[in-house]
């Protein structure tokens, strides 16, 4: 009886104890799936700000990589002049630029002279439209800078260099 | 009876150290996975922001751009290429000293328009960055030499116009004078007195390190030559060509699209021709015969009434 007794309260000792460790490791598992989940959101943040950064430092500079600049084709070598004759041809080939500049969208606005509506530049209306958007999705977040948009263009025969301004967006993706 | 009592005592306790040492184990497991992790997570994001932090290296009017940056602990810089697809990719990997212990990460960051050329790794916690642009004929890119402040360079019988360079960038790693023993030496001579880890010879177009020969043209790839292992060096050299193919596309198409305007150019064929020739490039060695038609593309382009670049 009294052997019983003993063993009936071990019984209920150890599932006690049991009841008590499974609670501290689902505890635990809890806590942990809270770090986890902050972790996460903290990275996809810093992965956010990654991206943004990069677009803040490429668009102060990305007029002068090749794929955009003037150089010399509209007399001396000059600084933030887009060349807009080849970014156009760029637009042609863009597929191949999948990913090249890590960015979702770049976008080249005619600011002045104003036009009076927005206009998508295609090889069909160029150079009558203001925008030149690479990629067609649209821009949502995106950093900008001030450029020159220069091209050729021919009057009775003449061919000469016209120059406007502009801006270079740089859309980058906030997921 | 005395003895069930201690069969039972020791059973709750056999019991307690089972578990307790499972839990304590699984705490350590998950503890030490998550240490890597956040180890794994600072390579990655350092990786990315070396690559980020080239991106105001690109040039201007400048000739030569040079800046640094210093890492929180001593960092190694693994420096990887990629020549296939369209313009391969540079590869960047971070690997930091925690514990005396460098973490290992197998997380690669990409970038399809970053040319660094370097030894396989850089180590050390100061690091140098100096650009400048490759024109082949016209501007391809900007190219970086990535440098750690524990490597010293000194450049002996260097040409003037190297010379005013080096003074020019200003970087505290590498000079042409006053040269000590632990220097890496990088001779433009061979009547050289000093012992010599790098011979460079200027006007054969070819630079000689640890045995193999590479080849270069300009000075842009003069220095990528010099700081930068031979594999690194080949497989770069074939990414920039790949640029090159698609950059003489764009010309060509430019070629054809302002001819409407009446702006005619000879160069459509030529630039053609040049796309084939380095999309074929296999070694530096065959460099030279790019660099025929690359100098023809740009005497026609330097006279034509307008200038595609």
């Amino acid at each position: 009886m009294a052997l019983s007794k003993r063993l009936k309260k071990a019984q209920l000792k150890i599932q006690q104890m049991a009841f008590m460790l499974m609670a501290l490791t689902i505890f635990f598992a809890l806590v942990g799936m809270f770090i986890i989940a902050i972790k996460l959101s903290g990275l996809k943040e810093s992965a956010a700000e990654v991206a943004e950064e990069n677009a803040l430092l490429l668009v102060t500079r990305i007029a002068n990589s090749p794929e955009f600049s003037c150089g010399e084709s509209f007399g001396t070598r000059k600084l933030n002049c887009i060349d807009t004759d080849k970014v156009m041809m760029l637009k042609k080939n863009i597929v191949k630029y999948n990913g090249f500049w890590k960015v979702s969208n770049i976008e080249i606005r005619k600011i002045f002279p104003v036009s009076s509506r927005d206009k998508l530049c295609t090889l069909g209306n160029y150079p009558d439209c203001n925008i030149i958007r690479l990629r067609p999705q649209n821009i949502t977040s995106e950093y900008s800078n001030f450029v020159a948009l220069c091209r050729k263009e021919s009057f009775e025969g003449r061919v000469y260099d016209k120059c406007e301004i502009g801006k270079i967006m740089v859309a980058y993706s906030e997921k | 009876m005395k003895k069930r009592g201690f069969l039972q005592v020791s059973f709750a306790w056999l019991f307690a150290i089972i578990v307790g040492a499972f839990i304590l184990f699984l705490t350590v497991f998950i503890a030490s996975k998550f240490i890597k992790t956040q180890q794994t997570e600072i390579s990655a994001k350092g990786a990315k922001e070396i690559g980020i932090l080239t991106n105001p290296l690109e040039t201007g009017f400048e000739t030569a751009k040079s800046t640094y940056f210093v890492m929180p602990v001593e960092s190694r810089i693994y420096n990887g290429c990629e020549s296939y697809g369209v313009f391969g990719k540079q590869i960047i990997k971070l690997s930091q000293k925690n514990f005396d212990k460098w973490s290992d990460t197998e997380i690669d960051v990409s970038f399809q328009n970053k040319y660094i050329f370097s030894d396989k790794y850089v180590f050390g916690k100061k690091f140098y960055l100096f650009s400048k642009p490759f024109e082949f004929p016209f501007k391809v890119a900007d190219l970086i030499y990535l440098t750690s402040s524990d490597k010293k360079y000194c450049f002996l019988d260097a040409p003037e116009e190297i010379e005013d360079e080096i003074s020019s960038i200003n970087q505290e790693n590498i000079r042409y004078e006053n040269c000590t023993e632990t220097d890496i030496k990088v001779c433009f001579s061979l009547t050289s007195a000093a012992r010599c880890d790098i011979e460079v010879n200027y006007n054969a177009k070819y630079v000689k390190k640890r045995g193999k020969t590479v080849y270069f043209e300009g000075d842009s790839l003069m220095y990528a030559a010099i700081f930068s292992d031979n594999d690194v060096y080949e497989c770069q050299l074939k990414r920039l060509m790949k640029r090159v193919a698609e950059l003489s596309v764009i010309y060509a198409d430019k070629a054809d699209f302002i001819s409407g305007k009446g702006c005619h150019s000879a160069l459509k064929d030529e630039l053609l021709s040049l796309r084939e020739m380095a999309l074929n490039l296999d070694s530096s060695g065959n460099l030279a015969s790019l660099r025929n038609i690359a100098d023809e593309i740009k005497s026609k382009n330097d006279v034509a009434s307008c200038k595609l670049w």
